[in-house]
């Protein structure tokens, strides 16, 4: 099988946030907490009497095992070598670490187009110009709502008059900006209002994603899939804001994919195109895989230059082209089109990741996806109760 | 060219691309001429510039040099003024 090149690395560069959003494709548990408890434990060798435990808990809850700035810088110039033109440096919230600036400049050294994808918390004027000095090209920034009390109530925390600042601070100081908004049962109804609120504050583009069900939003699905009724109003809304400012702001929108009968082209194809390395340094072939699909074999920076990750690794090469698809993708003229759609969801649905998408209607599992859009559709009973996202903290600290 | 989009030559294939949010274009030879004249220069001065220089017929590239700006402009990688 010929190999393609990829196109874009997604830097997860540490999984802290301060916001506690529900729908967070973050893993709900972080896998390898393990690695993370014995580097901690190798930090600091127990049977010493005079260990301090405040700073053993710094320590542990500081680090989590996050890759280093030079471990980050090599993976950056590795990147690029393989073929890399974008980075988007997330998390978590990328602001967390100190050291973000001297990653963004080595990515523009080595030549790659760099996206900060944040909240936007902790970014003040001299943040803002150390980034800028840096030579970030584009921020994109979060939003949960155009309001306050709605958009407060689904971050878990005061957040949004903050935005609106931050918001103003880039266009001040001259970065373009991207405004991100997922999109669930609370907020949708709101899109026109979104939309004013991107032109308001002078945006290139806004982003509006409908939720897709991974990592805190699988466990909150009930609380956060839009009814048909919304989904068919918003699709109109949207339609007719392209329109009217076109030129103007880019709008970019992602459907629900429950609704739809086909699945999404996921990652362009499995090892095609996207590359994702996580905070303690696991490579993934899409950022949600180490939730889904939890027997994926994953390689980790620290063992395995990026070459050979890309290339040559069982995780990788699982999925990659067309010959582990089962029927009905396998005689499917639609197989290079959608290359059987997401793995992670047929993974979560169906319980096996080489499964087709259940979102396609040709899918034997379709059924199951139909219960979840029956369930929410039919009855008015609807929960609004979702479970906060948490900070990982694979590090259990004794006392 | 629109704020946040960057004209560079991918080191792999050796063509030229646009970079933006989220977003690689990867430029055919003649959107690259046309692309690579955007300084500023008006709609007709960069038709002149190209006809002079490929030899070409002003009125048959008019067309063609508005069209291909219209659609990157569309997609916001094109200012027009």
């Amino acid at each position: 099988m010929t190999v393609p090149r990829p196109y874009a690395l997604l830097a997860e560069i540490t999984y802290r946030c301060p916001l506690h959003c529900p729908y967070c494709s973050n893993p709900v548990t972080v896998a390898s907490a393990s690695s993370a408890g014995a580097l901690a434990k190798e930090a600091v060798p127990s049977g010493k009497p005079a260990e301090s435990v405040a700073l053993r808990t710094a320590i542990a809850t500081t680090n989590n095992g996050e890759l280093t700035t030079e471990e980050w810088k090599r993976v950056i110039s590795e990147a690029a070598v393989l073929g890399v033109l974008q980075i988007g440096f997330s998390g978590g919230e990328p602001l967390a670490r100190r050291d973000l600036a001297g990653l963004i400049r080595a990515a523009r050294e080595a030549k790659l187009y760099t996206n900060l994808i944040t909240s936007g918390i902790g970014l003040d004027d001299d943040r803002l110009r150390e980034l800028r000095d840096a030579g970030l090209d584009s921020i994109q920034l979060s939003f949960q709502s155009d309001e306050s009390r709605l958009a407060d109530e689904i971050a878990g925390t005061r957040a949004h008059e903050r935005k609106l600042d931050v918001a103003t601070k880039i266009r001040a100081i001259g970065i373009p900006l991207s405004l991100n908004v997922v999109i669930h049962r609370r907020n949708i109804d709101r899109l026109p209002q979104m939309i004013d609120l991107a032109e308001a504050l002078g945006a290139e583009r806004v982003e509006l994603a409908n939720v897709q069900f991974y990592g805190w939003a699988f466990r909150n699905r009930a609380a956060l899939l839009p009814t048909r009724e919304q989904v068919d109003r918003a699709r109109d809304l949207v339609t007719a804001a392209k329109a009217r400012l076109a030129g103007k702001i880019d709008i970019f929108y992602v459907l629900p994919d429950y609704y739809e009968t086909r699945p999404k082209p996921c990652l362009n194809g499995w090892g095609q195109r996207y590359l994702t390395v996580n905070p303690i340094g696991d490579v993934l072939p899409c950022p949600t895989a180490s939730s889904a699909i939890p027997d994926l074999r994953l390689e980790n920076v620290r063992t395995r230059d990026l070459d050979w990750i890309w290339r040559e690794s069982e995780s990788f090469n699982r999925f990659r082209g067309t010959e582990w698809m089962p029927e009905p993708c396998q005689s499917c003229p639609q197989r290079d089109i959608d290359f059987g759609g997401c793995r992670c969801q047929a993974a979560l649905l169906t319980g096996n990741a080489a499964n087709t998408d259940p979102v396609c209607e040709f899918s034997s599992d379709r059924a199951r996806v139909d219960a979840v859009l029956r369930d929410i559709n039919t009855s008015c009973e609807h929960t609004d109760e979702w479970t906060y996202r948490t900070n990982p903290s694979p590090v259990p600290v004794s006392v | 060219m629109a704020q946040g989009v960057r004209l560079q030559i991918d080191s792999t294939t050796g063509k030229n691309v646009l970079l933006y949010p989220e977003g690689i274009v990867e430029l055919n030879e003649t959107a690259h001429a046309i692309l690579s004249r955007c300084d500023g220069r008006t709609l007709g001065e960069i038709t002149h510039a190209l006809a002079e220089e490929y030899e070409v017929d002003v009125n048959a590239l008019a067309a063609d040099v508005r069209e291909t700006l219209s659609d990157l402009q569309q997609r916001k990688l094109v200012e027009l003024k």
